[in-house]
Order: C-alpha cells, then structure tokens, then sequence
C-alpha cells in the first residue's frame, strides 16, 4: 500500500514459543541469515518488509496471547502478536473498570509493536506516546540469550507473575529496543500500563477560522490536563472522515477542525472540564483567533458510522481504506513551530494539486507535538505524484526540527544528514554491539 | 493501466484489486467484536487465505509478480466465499470481494484448472445434470406423487442437494407447500449451477440457467420457491447476470412461511420444546441479506426455545461447505462446523437448525466425526414435526 519497494522473504516463521525463537535466532547469527519481526504488518513506514530477504517471524498468528492483567498495578504482559482489537474486547469483557489507550489505526494493529515504535494513543494529551507507558520487555538477543528487562528483572527463571510493574528505576535497557525498529534483539513479551476507565466520555469538537489558529490552541489546550487527546486536521481531512469524496476547502470554511476526547470521574469533574475549555477558547478568540465550540457527540449523529469511528476507537479508519495506497509522515514536532509547518505545507500541497491532509496533535501535557501529513491514493496511477509532493514535505519538516517516528529508509536516510555525527556513531557502535552480524531487520536506519 | 482479460465474465472485478484494499486486516475479524471470521485465513494463516491476500493475488497475478503455478491453487480455492469478510471490511469495493475471488478463480481455471477434484462438479453435470453424479430425477414421480400438474401459479425448484442427499427437506417442503394449499409444480431441474460459479468453471452455467429457465417458462409461473440457500442466492443474484432479466420472482421457502403466518393463513399448534439454534446459511445471511426473517418464524412456533451462538447473523462462522470447499477440501470443510458445533454445544443448544440443505449437510457430518449428538434439521423439517392449523 505504500511507497515503500516491496521485497519477498525467503521463508516465513510462524512460531509458538521463546524456545522456538532462541534456536531460530542461534541459527541465523551462525548463518547470517536476516529475521524481520512481523505482528500484522500494518505498518505504513514498511518497516516488516524484508529489504534483505531472510526471514519474517510473523508472530501475529501463534504468539498472540493475553499473558496476565494486573488489576492492582494496572498492566498487561502481552506477546507480539496481540492486536488492538483483542486488547480492547478482553479488558470489556474482564476487566471493564480498565482500558488502554488505541491509536488511530486498524484495530488489527499490533499493540507491541506500536508501542515499541513510539506510536500514538487516545490518551496521548495526557501519557505521551504508546514507549512512555511500557514497563517492562523480555527480548532475545543476537546471541541467543532471553533477558528480561524492567522490575521483572529479579529471579533466575520464569518471570513472576506480578513483577511486571515499573520501567525503573534501574539503568533503563528499555532504550536499546525502543525505536530500534527490530534492529537490536526480538521482543517476545512487553508490559504495557493500562488506565482507570472513567465513566463519563465525551467528545468535543472545534473548528478554526484562521489558517494556524490550530496552533495556539494546541499548546495551550496541552498545558490544561483536560483532555485525553486531541486529533487536529484540516477541514479536508474533517470531509474526508464523514465520507466526502474528493474533499475541497471552500471560501469560508475552517481550514482546520479538531477533535478532542474527553472523560470525567464525574458529570461535575466533566463540567469543571467544559468550563476550562471554554476560558481557553474565549481567551484565545480575545487575542485575535476564530474559534468555536461544538458538542461532537451531538454533531456526529448527523452523519454515519465514520463519523463516530474518528473516536471510539479501537476502530476502522474508514476514509483511508478508498484507495489502493497510503503513505504519511509521521513526525514529533516542536509545537512553537506548529504555524511555520502548517503554513509551509498548505503551499506545497497546493503546488501540486493535493488537497492539504494534515494531523496535528498535543502530547503528554504540551511537551512535544505530532505532525502527520497523511496520504492515500491510487497505488498503480498516483503514486509518483504523491511521492514527489511527500519528499518535498519531509524536507520542510525536517529542516523545521521535526523528528520523524516509524521511519522509512528513505527518509532515515534523509536524516542523517542532518544528525550529529556523535550520535550517529554513538548509533552504530550500539548496532553492532547488540547484533555483530546485522541479522536483525538489516537496511532499517540505512543498516 | 493493467490489461485485464475482458472475456472474463468478472473482469470489472478484477480492475476493482488495483484500486482498493490497503491490507488492513479489518476483513479478518468481525466488525467491533473482533472475532476472527475467516475461516480460509484462521487455518492456513498466510496472508493469501485472507481476502486482503487473495486481491493481493489478483494483482500480483495480473501484473506477472507471481506466476500460475499449483503454487496459488490452494490460495484462490481454499476459501468458502462465505462473504465474511464482505460483512466486516467496511471499504467501497466490500460488497464485492466475493465477486473478485471469484473472477479470480474462473481466470486460474483458464490457467491452471480449479482445486482438486471441483473439476467433478462440472462432468457429472455433463453426464447427468447434477453435481452429485446421481441418475438425474426429472421429478415426474414427484408429481404424480404430489398430484401436480404441468402448468402452475409457483415452482418449487428442489435444488440438487435436496433432491439427491437430503430428500427430507424436500419431501418436508413438498408436504408443507401441499398443506398450504399452494398452486406448485416441479421442473425437469438442471444444476442451478451455483456450484460452478462458486468454483470458476463456467462452461455450463449459461446453458444450465437458460434450460431452466424455459421448463419454468413452460409452466407459466411466474414465482419460484426453493427450499435451499445456494439456488435461491444463484437464481436471485446470478441468474440475471448470466442470461438477463427473467419474469418470475424468487422466493425462499422461508420467506413463503413468514408471508403466511403474517397473512394469518396458517398458525402452529403444537408444541417444539427443544432448544433450537438458528446457523445463518451465508448463501441467505450474508450474500441475501436475511437474517430475521427465519429467526421470527422460529420465535412463532410454540415452545421452542431459540438461542444465539457467540456469532450469529452477519458474523456468523461459515459451516464450511460453500464455495467448492466440501468437494475440493474435504477434511477441512468438516473442521469448519466443527468450530460451529462447539458454539452450539456452548449455548447448551438440542437442534441446529438452518435453511440450507447443504449447511445441513456439512453440520451433519461434523456432528458425526467429531462425536457430538445435535440433532441437524432444516427448518422446514421442524416445521414438518408440528402440528399446523391451515387456514382460509
């Protein structure tokens, strides 16, 4: 579906146990043979396609178990394979007081491997990304050896049950597999926080008159500790969400729109909720912004099952199932640059006749931002025009100080131009300590 | 562009692979439940028996990434269409991904012949009409039998399955449709040929639809009632496909039943008290539509109490025998209603019932591999057991 070259693997490994894996692993250091781990190969940056052929582990058929909920603590041990969806219906059905955070993705996704690769949640205006809220991995390395890393750490054999509950405060080898993008060892267990579900859920909507009225708000909307998340996109994005085919802006209409989730321990926490969000609206529109409040619960009843799917997540992204092809760029961004990007791109995407498909967000109380230029399209008719427009949007992103997470090669590459050398070196030394014979998921990070 | 073979009956199906489906997986799991309903991809578990992998295949094939070897045989036939994944993919081309599985597998018979032994389905039809190879019945006795005549306001067409393995829901339909005091024949039938659309072999199917339909002309009905899913689904959807537009309407018996109880023309009396579960046949839920339809004629009959497996209606697991799976797949298609007579065993269910002679069938023979003691009726064979008050 992407722009990403597709490769063949030379064989396919379904296993069903850490045994399996320690021995597939020995194997193919002594052999020099490529693994590329594989959940459900969702992933848009194409980063379970197998540049080097080798082998996929694809754990999402075999390796797919609930291994244990902690109520008290608030976590799950989860193996590679368990997908958004099944998290989502087993904490429904046994654990309904709990809920983890989804991302704006397939409900088939991985919840590992997002969580692995820094990805997005719905309660990331308050926790950060998916990596913030691991607490603890166990990983198999180049060489064979099964480590367990976090509070899970004591004791010779199996973990225990309940020991699965912090990430520190040990020195944190968390580090060497976040982001690594399978580069450094196989995870084969992951414990992920889990959250109180809180009663009372809404949703609000709001919509910005002015072109970069959207930035401010972000960041100040961040700061307040009132929402879950917040997803900002431009009004072609909003259309294209409520099925609007061939969305356009028209003259007049909000260049961007955003909705925000939010809940409440209680209909009074929810109003006192309401309340900031309104102060923050009024003060801004004081200073010169144009932007409305609507109740979005109400507002989505008038149109279709899309509409409600923006944020009850896990759930279909609809819109971007229409074509053949997707793509994006997927970035950290400094929120002070928030206007700079979305001015910058609007007059890329309309230099080359697309309409603009942002997606802006807060993250963990206002600290850093998402910004997300998505793309879908016609894989066999237009994906060399869109690819063009892409590279161009990359570059403006990068030189703006964007940091692009779920990476392509292509655009790791374009980053290490701009990388300092230290940390590149810093980079490579770890590679080649962790995997000597770059069996692990070879090419990602131009490897 | 791509160059798709425009003598393929499914070729605008085909085109539809190249500018859909992002592999997303939502058609492997059902919509918000998040239960896997396929059961091509829950047994094979490479991404090519998923329906995502089959359009995946289309397009790999058409454009020569792939080659026809026997290597893409199992990929393209091991798939029942149940139309699952119609039901939980929620994309523009979602009604049509059976459509495309199966211009796929008329383009592979072209090119490498269909999965083994569906070749069967075709020949024995060749030799007598049917796919079962049996003498083929040209119903006469049946109507001397039922007293019918030539010439009719309906014909019951019997459908191969009922006519040839499971003459129980035919014989109960024939008596129920009597009792009804309905103005019926029968035809000399040919295979409605729902099996070689299902499989890709399309020689026959012209020729097969246009024989029938002429013996149904020459009867001067105008309605057609059958007692089997697959011949409703092909002479309701297909039929008109192939051959054109036809002046008679398609019934299912189901719908005849529910008709006459809301008309108060008929009115169970006697008591069913059993423990019934309703499998949706795929060639009527999902591929028609139907769902409450039989549902409220069970809630009618009295005593019989009617419960819901885990998936039901729209996401109900296939029985496994559709699509050429029984011929080409024996030992798995059993294994399919295995999965589905332990949700009926779950549910502390006596009876699966269901409207298809085929899902019969199948339920049946996983009933008796796998050692479980349901009883496996058809509807109209319920129906058969109760008392009935016919009336004006």
């Amino acid at each position: 579906m992407t722009e990403n070259e597709p490769h063949m693997p030379d064989f396919v490994v379904i296993p069903e146990s850490v045994d399996q894996l320690v021995l597939l692993i020995k194997f193919c250091n002594q052999n020099l043979i490529p693994i590329v781990p594989y959940s459900t190969g969702n992933n848009v940056g194409g980063l379970t396609i197998p540049d080097c052929g080798g082998i996929i582990v694809d754990f999402g058929k075999k390796m797919n178990r609930i291994i244990n909920v902690d109520e008290n603590m608030m976590y799950a041990v989860l193996e590679p394979g368990v997908t958004f969806g099944q998290l989502n219906k087993f904490l429904t059905k046994k654990y309904p007081h709990l809920r983890y955070s989804y991302p704006n993705a397939p409900p088939y996704a991985g919840v590992v491997g997002n969580a692995l690769l820094s990805g997005m949640t719905n309660l990331g205006a308050k926790i950060g990304s998916m990596a913030d809220s691991i607490n603890g991995l166990e990983v198999i390395t180049s060489d064979g050896d099964v480590t367990r890393i976090g509070s899970c750490f004591y004791g010779k054999g199996e973990a225990e049950a309940d020991s699965w509950w912090s990430r520190y405060p040990m020195p944190d080898l968390l580090g060497l597999f976040i982001n690594f993008q399978g580069m450094t060892g196989l995870v084969t267990k992951c414990s992920v926080q889990l959250w109180p579900k809180e009663p009372i859920e809404k949703a609000q909507l709001v919509l910005f008159f002015g072109l970069t009225d959207v930035a401010p708000f972000l960041r100040e909307i961040g700061k307040a500790d009132i929402i879950n998340d917040i997803a900002a996109f431009s009004v072609e994005v909003a259309k294209m969400e409520i099925g609007i085919p061939e969305p356009k802006r028209y003259p007049g209409e909000p260049p961007y729109t955003a909705v925000m989730p939010m809940s409440a321990k209680t209909e009074k926490q929810m109003e006192a909720k309401l309340e900031i969000l309104e102060n923050i609206i009024d003060d801004l529109n004081k200073k010169g912004t144009n932007i409305h409040l609507i109740n979005y619960n109400e507002f989505s009843k008038l149109f279709n099952l899309k509409a409600r799917n923006i944020y009850d997540l896990p759930s279909q992204i609809l819109s971007l199932h229409e074509y053949s092809g997707l793509t994006w760029f997927g970035a950290y961004a400094p929120s002070h640059k928030f206007e700079e990007l979305i001015e910058k791109t609007d007059e890329l995407y309309y230099k080359h006749d697309v309409p603009p498909y942002n997606y802006i967000k807060i993250m963990k109380g206002g600290h850093y931002g998402i910004f997300r230029p998505i793309f879908r399209f016609k894989k066999f008719t237009d994906q060399e025009r869109i690819v063009k427009l892409l590279e161009e949007i990359v570059d403006v992103c990068i030189d703006l100080g964007c940091i692009p997470y779920k990476t392509p090669s292509w655009i790791t590459a374009k980053m290490r131009k701009k990388i300092n050398p230290g940390w590149l070196k810093l980079f490579e030394k770890i590679k080649n300590c962790m995997d000597p014979n770059n069996i692990f998921n070879p090419g990602r990070w131009n490897t | 562009m791509v160059e798709i073979d425009k003598s393929l009956f499914g070729n605008e199906f085909l085109e539809m692979a190249f500018d859909h489906c992002i592999k997303c997986s939502t058609c492997k799991y059902s919509y918000k439940e998040f239960e896997p309903c396929c059961p091509s991809g829950e047994k094979f578990l490479f991404e090519s028996y998923w329906a995502s992998g089959r359009i995946r295949t289309i397009i790999g094939l058409i454009n020569g990434d792939l080659e026809w070897t026997e290597d893409v045989l199992n990929p393209i036939f091991a798939c029942t269409t149940c139309g699952a994944c119609m039901d939980s993919c929620n994309a523009p081309h979602a009604d049509y991904i059976v459509d495309m599985i199966e211009a796929l597998r008329e383009l592979a018979v072209k090119h490498i012949g269909p999965a083994k032994n569906q070749q069967f389905l075709v020949s024995r039809c060749e030799e007598s009409c049917n796919p079962y190879g049996e003498p083929n019945s040209d119903n006469q006795e049946l109507k001397k039998i039922y007293n019918l005549s030539d010439k009719a306001e309906w014909v019951y067409f019997i459908g191969c399955t009922s006519n040839y393995r499971q003459q129980k829901i035919r014989d109960s339909t024939l008596k129920f449709l009597k009792k009804a005091n309905i103005d019926f024949t029968l035809i000399d039938e040919h295979c409605c040929t729902s099996p070689m659309i299902r499989t890709g072999q399309l020689s026959i199917v012209k020729d097969y639809m246009n024989y029938n339909a002429k013996q149904i002309v020459n009867t001067e009905a105008k309605k057609i009632i059958t007692s089997c899913a697959g011949c409703y689904r092909t002479l309701k959807k297909d039929l008109s496909r192939f051959i054109g537009e036809q002046e008679f309407e398609i019934y299912h018996i189901a719908e005849l039943i529910k008709e006459l109880l809301d008309k108060k023309k008929i009115k169970f009396k006697s008591e069913y008290n059993k423990t019934v579960t309703y499998h949706d046949p795929c060639h009527l839920g999902r591929h028609m539509g139907i769902y409450e339809l039989p549902r409220e004629i069970y809630k009618k009959i009295p005593g019989l109490n009617l419960v819901e497996m885990k998936r039901n209606r729209n996401f109900a697991w296939c029985c496994g025998a559709g699509g050429g799976v029984k011929i080409g797949f024996p030992e798995w298609s059993i294994e399919i209603s295995h999965e589905r007579l332990k949700e009926a065993k779950e549910i502390n269910a006596n009876v699966i019932s269901s409207t298809c002679p085929f899902c019969k069938t199948n339920l049946n023979d996983a009933n008796i591999n796998f050692g479980f003691n349901f009883e496996i009726l058809d509807l109209t064979e319920i129906i058969d057991q109760i008392e009935i008050e016919f009336l004006e």
